[in-house]
């Protein structure tokens, strides 16, 4: 299954998402958690600590700052750029503002 | 002051908001409130009941053949605080109101005429004129790639939760620009326990110049759309804000 969690700031929206995709995996599904957020937090939310959610870099950051020629597959990226959370969900930060400067 | 409220989505910034200006109001100082956020929410803590508030067409323009700058701004002889004197909504004890305006196309990238005059009118307005206080987007994306810039003073308003924290420190980092040159302070907002205050200090690194308690008649106001200074005068949230109004006194325009 492909799920999208939206809704306004505050509502719970990284909450329900790592609890959903703990439950997943605790089932046995492999699951993969994409944190989709300019200002991620979804690490937190899975147990992996602070530490390790601001370490985590996102995959549009690396990928440009690789100067790469062609995108790699999904599967590659996350296992390039994501990160193990409890109950063997991998965890994968898709962008995050760096910079103040607009573009 | 010219003053900006940014946070995590949630935290209250809005509700902190629109207090702060009312209460800055009530001393008699000139108020000009700003939602830049485009799912605007300011109007309702400040007690005005609309949703909504773009410019009206006739105070925008299409800029002229081989002029400079966007599409369109405000019309020709109409500057910043005109256009604010003339179009700004008046929400109760005088608070001027100046909103963004609510993404209506689905990419959210095309700016309406509205939203380019309101951009144009926060660049340009005069320095000493109203008191500016902003509610901006909440989260890291948004408040300083230019929403900011007119601000001396940036508010984060934390609460004591991992992730309010987190995006405490990123906005701090994000804030600081040797370009536009501010304070950038925190306010401690749903405070519970003895030690939170600390906790925000600490794991922010910031100075703490405000601290609302966590107030069931707060967060009510807000479930209802309306102001917590009308519906909840006397509660501990709102005379924390007042409090934060006094704190900050010396950065006011009389």
């Amino acid at each position: 299954m492909r799920v999208a969690v939206v809704g306004k700031g505050g509502s719970g929206k990284t909450t329900t998402s790592a609890i959903v995709a703990r439950t997943l995996a605790r089932h046995g599904a492999s699951v993969v958690a994409l944190d989709c957020d300019s200002n991620p937090n979804l690490g937190l939310s899975l147990g992996v600590g602070d530490f390790e959610t601001e370490r985590l870099e996102s995959m549009r950051e690396s990928l440009d700052a690789g100067g790469e020629e062609h995108a790699p597959g999904w599967d590659d990226l996350i296992e390039r750029f994501g990160s193990d959370a409890p109950d063997g969900v991998r965890l994968a930060v898709v962008s995050r503002i760096d910079n103040p400067s607009p573009g | 002051m010219r003053v900006a409220f940014v946070g995590k989505g949630g935290v209250g910034k809005s509700a902190i908001a629109g207090t702060f200006c009312r209460a800055l109001a009530r001393q008699g100082h000139p108020v000009l409130a700003i939602d830049s956020d485009p799912l605007p929410g300011l109007a309702f803590s400040l007690g005005l009941a609309i949703s909504d508030a773009p410019l009206p067409d006739e105070a925008v323009e299409e800029k002229a053949e081989g002029e400079e700058g966007p599409r369109f701004r405000l019309r020709a002889g109409l500057t910043a605080a005109d256009a604010i004197d003339e179009y700004a909504a008046t929400a109760p004890d005088g608070v001027r109101f100046l909103q963004f305006g609510k993404h209506r196309s689905s990419t959210g990238r095309a700016l309406f005429r509205s939203q380019w005059a309101f951009r144009q009118i926060i660049r340009e307005l005069p320095e000493d004129r109203w008191n500016i206080v902003g509610d901006l987007p909440g989260g890291t994306r948004q408040p300083f790639t230019g929403w900011g810039d007119y601000a001396r003073l940036v508010l984060i308003v934390v609460e004591p939760t991992a992730k309010s924290l987190l995006t405490a420190r990123r906005l701090s980092r994000l804030a600081t620009d040797e370009e536009h040159p501010r304070r950038i302070v925190a306010v401690a907002n749903k405070v519970r326990e003895d030690g939170d205050v600390e906790m925000v200090a600490q794991r922010t690194g910031l100075e703490v110049v405000g601290a609302v308690p966590w107030d069931e008649e707060f967060a009510a106001a807000e479930q209802k759309l309306a102001a917590p200074i009308d519906l909840a005068p006397d509660s501990p949230a709102v005379q924390a804000v007042e409090s934060l109004v006094e704190q900050l006194s010396e950065e006011r325009i009389a």
